[in-house]
């Protein structure tokens, strides 16, 4: 079994499954339920953020960008509890292998699976777009930045529907299949700052810091110039994220704000959230100096680069996150999809085929 | 051979770990008759009807369903081959229809065609007025009748029927008898397994015993089939039959009734024409209980 299957037999063969997850496992009242919960925070976020950003006369930028990592949160918080038992959910009730017996193949029935959990999540996406609209029309935004957005975070959902069903079908137990699949987000999303700050402090290297101060001057004598003490050179421990800072790269958030084309006002401070993420993120490239300077007697500016400047001295990471996500999921996939191969040769532990 | 048969089975054999479910499985069964797959709990026949719905595949042997090779011809065999799970899986959120239909385009049916097959199916399975109700709502004789309906979605020429009966009123089992009876006048093979045996003797016209993973051999069975057993007598005068028998051992009565342990056809006959001759009135003279059951005990008895 495999291959040779022309291709119009196999599209259809996917939107049935398609068609009948949708029917059989989604679109239930539980979930029309959950969707309305999330228009009413939709709702009230936008209510909440939108005036202030228009009293910062800042245009909609926060406010869109803020509504977006809302839906990618919620997304990845709710597609592993549609995804996760998506096989073996089927298996415990007695209707995959009845499945397995008709002349769908084995990918087919896979690639259905995953279509349908993704189109379900994004469901979420498509109530937040009235919203987005909102944010859109209160001005500001780059038609690039709506696009990229959106478009991110909705392949980030499906690769959490991707995950969600082959876990499904290489673990026998629906809840520890579900888990296992919230286990993988979250270390996406919190482990790789977990790695990212633990690793960075573990990481210390010695930095000297060569620094003078004003004499003291008892007499409060304005006229009298300051008198300059001699350098002196002290040392401290400086943490090394710049060692790390690939591990943000694997963070979907951070993906998220890398891949979208930043904003930057004329002061060189973002205009959104994606991109005071994304500098964020970056900064952590640049390598601590082996020696700063601090001279309380030189008027010289000591402020760093602004946002805008690290953006523009770092290199964007995104793509290799998200084709580290991608590959992840396919691995995921690939092992699912030899799993679940029929006439099986092994059998899942403790289950029957039937 | 002059049809080629439905099925052909030779030296089938399948292990999960230490655990060897099939050990040694070879029998045909022919199309236009439908086959008893018989057998004690834990014989194999669950397994053995997985190798041949090409779900799992054997460790050794070779299966044919129609000539093709489950293994090699995966897909030819999937629309010829029609099977019926022990465990009784439905949609729950779909309607009969609705699941039928879907089975139906699973089947590569296009939306139409699956969707008057459906309506067709409930008929013939007897279900028509569930047929817009959601799955859930079903009894377990009903799920069984909507499990058939599945199985028979796209008019396969092999059915594999695992335990259809079980939880079958006493009307719906006549009806399957009938619809069962039907296909195999219409050319299909089907194999049925179950152990609920009389309902078996009624409509196979074969039957393969199965015991411990394998098949039982031609000669063992007619070895367990010759065995002494139990034949009912029955007359209407009692006191007449206890004098013809009172040279036998082993005669016990039974509500009126005499069992009378026989070894074979032959000696039933030749018992049967001693007792008219004798002038005893007989009104029944036959097997105390069905043949399959007697070989079935007989096997298990023999330790199989």
């Amino acid at each position: 079994m495999t291959t040779t299957a022309s291709p119009p037999r196999a599209f259809t063969d996917i939107g049935t499954v398609v068609s009948l997850e949708l029917a059989q496992r989604v679109r239930s009242t539980a979930w029309y339920v959950l969707l309305g919960v999330f228009a009413v925070l939709m709702l009230g976020i936008t209510a909440l953020l939108l005036p202030i950003s228009s009293l910062r006369n800042q245009g909609g930028g926060y406010a869109f960008s803020t509504i977006v990592f809302f839906v990618l949160l919620l997304g990845t918080l709710i597609t592993p509890a549609l995804s996760g038992g998506s096989v073996n959910g089927d298996r415990e009730a007695g209707t995959l292998a009845t499945t397995q017996v008709t002349l769908v193949r084995t990918g087919a029935l896979l690639l259905g699976k995953v279509l349908a959990a993704w189109v379900s999540s994004l469901a979420l996406v498509v109530i937040a777009l009235p919203f987005l609209a909102v944010a859109v029309i209160a001005g500001g935004l780059r038609i690039d930045t709506v696009l990229v957005s959106v478009l991110i975070v909705a392949i980030e959902l499906g690769i959490v529907a991707g995950i969600g069903v082959g876990l499904s079908a290489l673990i026998t137990r629906t809840v520890f299949s579900v888990v296992v699949t919230y286990l993988i987000v979250a270390a996406l999303s919190l482990g790789t700052l977990l790695v990212f700050a633990l690793g960075g402090l573990a990481l210390q290297t010695d930095q000297v810091v060569h620094s003078r101060s004003l004499q003291d001057t008892t007499s409060s004598d304005a006229s009298k110039t300051p008198v300059c003490g001699p350098f002196e050179d002290t040392h401290q421990a400086v943490p090394r994220f710049d060692l790390v800072w690939w591990s943000l790269s694997a963070n979907p958030y951070v993906v998220l704000a890398d891949a979208v084309p930043g904003s930057f006002d004329k002061n060189g401070e973002p205009k959104d959230l994606f991109g005071g993420i994304a500098s964020g993120a970056r900064f952590a490239q640049i390598a601590p100096k082996p020696v700063v300077t601090y001279d309380d007697c030189s008027t010289a500016s000591t402020n760093g680069p602004t946002p805008a400047q690290i953006m523009a001295r770092t290199i964007p990471s995104w793509f290799a996150g998200l084709g580290l996500h991608l590959l992840l999921t396919a691995a995921i996939l690939l092992g699912a999809w030899r799993a679940l191969l029929t006439p099986t040769r092994k059998l899942p532990r403790g289950s029957r085929v039937a | 051979m002059p049809n080629e048969p439905g099925i052909a089975v030779e030296g089938v054999h399948r292990a999960f770990g230490p655990v060897r479910a099939v050990r040694d499985v070879t029998f045909t069964a022919a199309p236009g008759a439908v086959t008893g797959l018989i057998g004690p709990n834990g014989a194999g026949k669950t397994t053995l009807l997985l190798l041949l719905a090409s779900l799992l595949q054997p460790d050794g042997g070779t299966i044919r369903i129609l000539g093709h090779d489950p293994l090699t011809e995966t897909a030819a065999v999937r629309s010829v081959m029609g099977w019926m799970p022990d465990t009784l899986g439905s949609w729950a959120s779909l309607s009969c229809r609705a699941s039928l239909a879907m089975s139906g385009r699973l089947y590569g049916l296009a939306k139409p065609a699956a969707a008057a097959r459906a309506t067709e199916l409930l008929d013939l399975v007897g279900l028509p007025e569930f047929a817009d109700r959601p799955t859930r709502v079903l009894s377990r004789g009903q799920k069984q009748k909507l499990s058939l309906a599945r199985a028979l979605v796209h008019r396969p020429r092999v059915l594999l029927l695992d335990e259809p009966a079980s939880g079958l009123d006493p009307a719906a089992r006549v009806e399957l008898r009938r619809l069962l009876r039907g296909l195999a006048a219409d050319g299909c093979t089907i194999l049925v397994s179950s152990h609920d045996l009389a309902e078996l003797e009624e409509v196979t016209d074969d039957a393969v015993f199965m015991a411990a993973g394998e098949t039982v051999t031609v000669d063992r069975l007619q070895r367990a089939q010759s065995r002494v057993r139990d034949w009912r007598i029955r007359s209407l005068d009692e006191a007449a039959l206890d004098a013809a028998l009172a040279g036998r051992t082993g005669v016990r009565p039974e509500r009126g009734d005499r069992l009378v342990p026989v070894g074979g056809d032959r000696a039933a006959a030749d018992l049967l024409a001693e007792l008219v001759r004798a002038g005893v009135p007989v009104a029944a003279f036959g097997p105390a209980v069905g043949e399959l059951e007697t070989t079935f005990l007989e096997l298990e008895r023999s330790g199989a």
